[in-house]
């Protein structure tokens, strides 16, 4: 399968946040052709190994996605919502969303309080939770039929090619993660690795990182790789927050192991791939956080993949960076050795 | 024509080519004159069978949108509302942008980045780009020069109980409606005018009301409908699925009293759904015809319609349907 229609196919299925049932049965089939064993565990993380004789290691990258929640149906039947993970409200106003509900989907689109009807201070404001509501286009008695408190609601999700391979859609973060590593076990099948390859999708990210919590419990992995989206350069974001949008991010500071790190490099040097380097003092905010600290510790190291505009529906990646991506991570699994073990605190 | 066509058809004001082109083709057979005057304006003619009257039904070709005004030097378009667009809803939208109708999104910045203080802020015009994936301003630049116009992204679909999700509701619901009118035969002379740059001052319609030889004018429209999210009763002006609404008055123009209740009488007998606008907010068309010349009398027919100037308004063929019924009954009342 091409990586592009990988992307495209697997951004489009609705994962919210504890409602991954979708979004991991397709991610199994998709790696079911590059794995020895693959296998979607009870909180839906998708686990699938590529034996070797090595260290053991988990790669993962989460495939949940923020999204909403039903709170409240109004008299008149519209809909509030609460965040699931951090939507930010701004995003919806005009949005179509699709609410999952016991018989199927319901489009919806989002409105909010027409400015003539808002208070002259409210105008200058933001439309928040309290504002903004869904309509569902029927009566109230229709709705209250169909829709029941704690129904899922996702976002608009379309796949926007633009110019110089640039993508936008729903949910980059992470299943463009998910598609590096896909791409990576895809080149790994043609080449010779030692270590025994487990790459986790993992669920329950966007609240906390638990997917990767319990895959690192489950799985007792010598080395971790997390995988994460980072943000790329915009206007008005700060710039020791932003890397570039053409390559790959691996981050130095205290929660990632400084010879992975640079074993890393030096993999990316030796293949000719661009790698920026950030730099995180204390939590990266991604399942490194979780994973480095699971049993009694995993090494780990972090890439990431710059996106534009994170956690909305329109999220901004470079095709290019995704499939080098792919490359860097095959060669430097191949590249990891068991001597790496007695040389990971030296 | 379909009114699915018509909304999806990229017209914003100064820029109705595509839609007075498909206008124009789908009014020649059902008129007996159609032609465009000096405003863009597609003016369409049909001989009554005793003229003794002549109405005007009007309705604008011309949608909100945005024109590019220039480029950041890493390849972000610069740009600006062409008629009210509340930057609110422009906020991770899919857009075309210039000629080549180029795929784009309207990008800002991350909630992580942003501050408590981001977070209440509404970001304006100044701090919104149009992101087509350009690396430099030359490059997008080459793609949409400044003038260029983008445009909502933005399908029609039916959804709920008989709603349609779209751009552009406002105004091709009376667009379409006005084609339907040119179906009919009638007693009376009936000028159909779809006119321009309604959107930016009633611009379009200024000019047609000088050519107009009418003694009644009535515009089609979509007009706002606030009534959903907990709205207080007494503030929704009008609401989808109740039917076409009359209003006595809006910001531009007060109806001709005789010619609004005999709309309203008429509604009663041939059973159209109807409702009137509580309230007088908006304003459109009727303004500029009711003061042209010596005087027209004028009225307004709206269809309701949630989230007008935005790329998911929303309105209930049901209403559509009415106003067409009502300005029918109109035009074949007219003896």
């Amino acid at each position: 399968m091409k990586i592009e229609d990988f992307l495209r196919e697997v951004t489009a299925i609705p994962g919210v946040t504890g409602n991954e049932g979708a979004a991991a049965d397709y991610i199994a089939d998709a790696f079911r052709p590059y794995a020895d064993e693959v296998r979607v565990t009870p909180l839906n993380c998708v686990v699938a190994r590529q034996k070797g004789e090595g260290p053991k290691v988990l790669i993962c990258a989460h495939l949940d996605e923020i999204g909403m929640m039903v709170s409240r149906i109004e008299e008149d039947g519209s809909l509030r919502l609460q965040s699931v993970g951090g939507v930010d409200p701004r995003v919806l106003p005009g949005m179509r969303v699709r609410v999952y509900a016991r018989e199927g989907m319901l489009l919806g689109v989002v409105g909010a309080t027409p400015p003539h009807l808002l208070k002259e201070a409210d105008r200058k404001n933001n439309y928040n939770w309290d504002t903004l509501f869904v309509d569902l286009g029927m009566d109230a008695e229709q709705v209250r039929q169909k829709v029941r408190l704690g129904d899922t609601v996702c976002f608009e999700a379309r796949y926007v090619e633009m110019k110089n391979d640039r993508v936008a859609t729903k949910t980059a973060d992470d299943r463009a993660c998910v598609a590096i590593m896909l791409e990576a076990a895809r080149r790994l099948r043609q080449m010779a690795h030692q270590a025994d390859l487990y790459f986790v999708a993992t669920c329950q990210e966007e609240i906390g990182s638990y997917g990767a919590l319990i895959s690192g419990f489950a799985l007792e992995p010598d080395m971790g790789v997390a995988f994460d989206v980072c943000h790329a350069e915009t206007p008005g974001a700060p710039r020791n927050s932003t890397s570039k949008i053409t390559s790959l991010v691996t981050s130095k500071g205290p929660f990632l192991n400084s010879f992975l790190v640079k074993k890393l490099e030096e993999t990316a040097k030796e293949n000719g791939i661009e790698l920026q380097f950030a730099v995180d003092p204390r939590y990266t905010s991604t399942d490194a956080d979780e994973l480095s600290v699971t049993r009694a510790g995993v090494p780990t190291v972090l890439l990431s993949l710059p996106i534009k505009y994170m956690h909305t529906n329109v999220e901004t990646l470079d095709m290019h960076a995704l499939k080098e991506g792919g490359r860097l991570l095959a060669h430097y699994l191949a590249a990891i050795q068991g001597s790496w073990e007695d040389e990971l605190w030296n | 024509m379909e009114l699915k066509t018509l909304c999806e058809l990229n017209g914003a004001s100064g820029q109705e080519g595509a839609v007075r082109k498909a206008v124009l083709e789908a009014a020649r057979p059902l008129c007996d004159d159609v032609h465009i005057d000096r405003m863009g304006n597609v003016i369409a003619f049909k001989k009554g069978r005793t003229g003794n009257r002549h109405i005007l039904f009007s309705a604008h070709m011309d949608e909100v949108g945005f024109i590019i005004l220039d480029a950041t030097d890493d390849g972000l378009l610069i740009f600006r509302p062409v008629g009210g667009i509340d930057p609110r809803v422009t906020v991770s939208k899919y857009v075309l942008a210039g000629e080549k109708k180029l795929k784009g999104v309207i990008g800002a910045l991350a909630i992580h980045l942003q501050t408590a203080e981001d977070r209440k802020r509404v970001l304006g015009y100044d701090n919104l780009y149009i992101d087509i994936g350009a690396k430099t301003k030359e490059e997008a630049l080459a793609d949409c020069p400044p003038g260029s116009y983008a445009y909502f992204d933005s399908a029609y679909q039916p959804f709920g109980d008989g709603c349609v999700v779209s751009k552009a509701l406002d105004d091709r619901v009376g667009c379409y409606n006005l084609l339907r009118l040119l179906e009919g035969e009638y007693d009376a002379d009936i000028t159909c005018a779809f006119v321009t740059q309604e959107e930016v001052g009633l611009r379009g319609a200024t000019g047609a009301a000088f050519a107009a030889q009418a003694d009644t004018v009535i515009v089609l429209e979509g007009t706002t409908a606030g009534d959903m999210g907990a709205v207080e009763k007494a503030r929704r002006v009008c609401e989808p699925g109740l039917g076409v609404v009359v209003s006595f008055m809006d910001n531009a123009s007060i109806a001709n009293r005789s010619l609004y209740q005999e709309l309203l009488a008429l509604a009663e007998r041939k059973a159209v759904p109807c409702q009137i606008k509580r309230g007088s907010t908006g304003g459109n068309d009727a303004g500029a015809y009711q003061r042209s010349k010596a005087g027209v009398r004028t009225c307004v027919l709206s269809v309701p319609c949630r989230y007008i100037h935005g790329p998911s308004s929303v309105v209930k063929l049901s209403d559509v349907e009415a106003q067409y019924a009502l300005a029918k009954a109109y035009a074949e009342s007219a003896k």
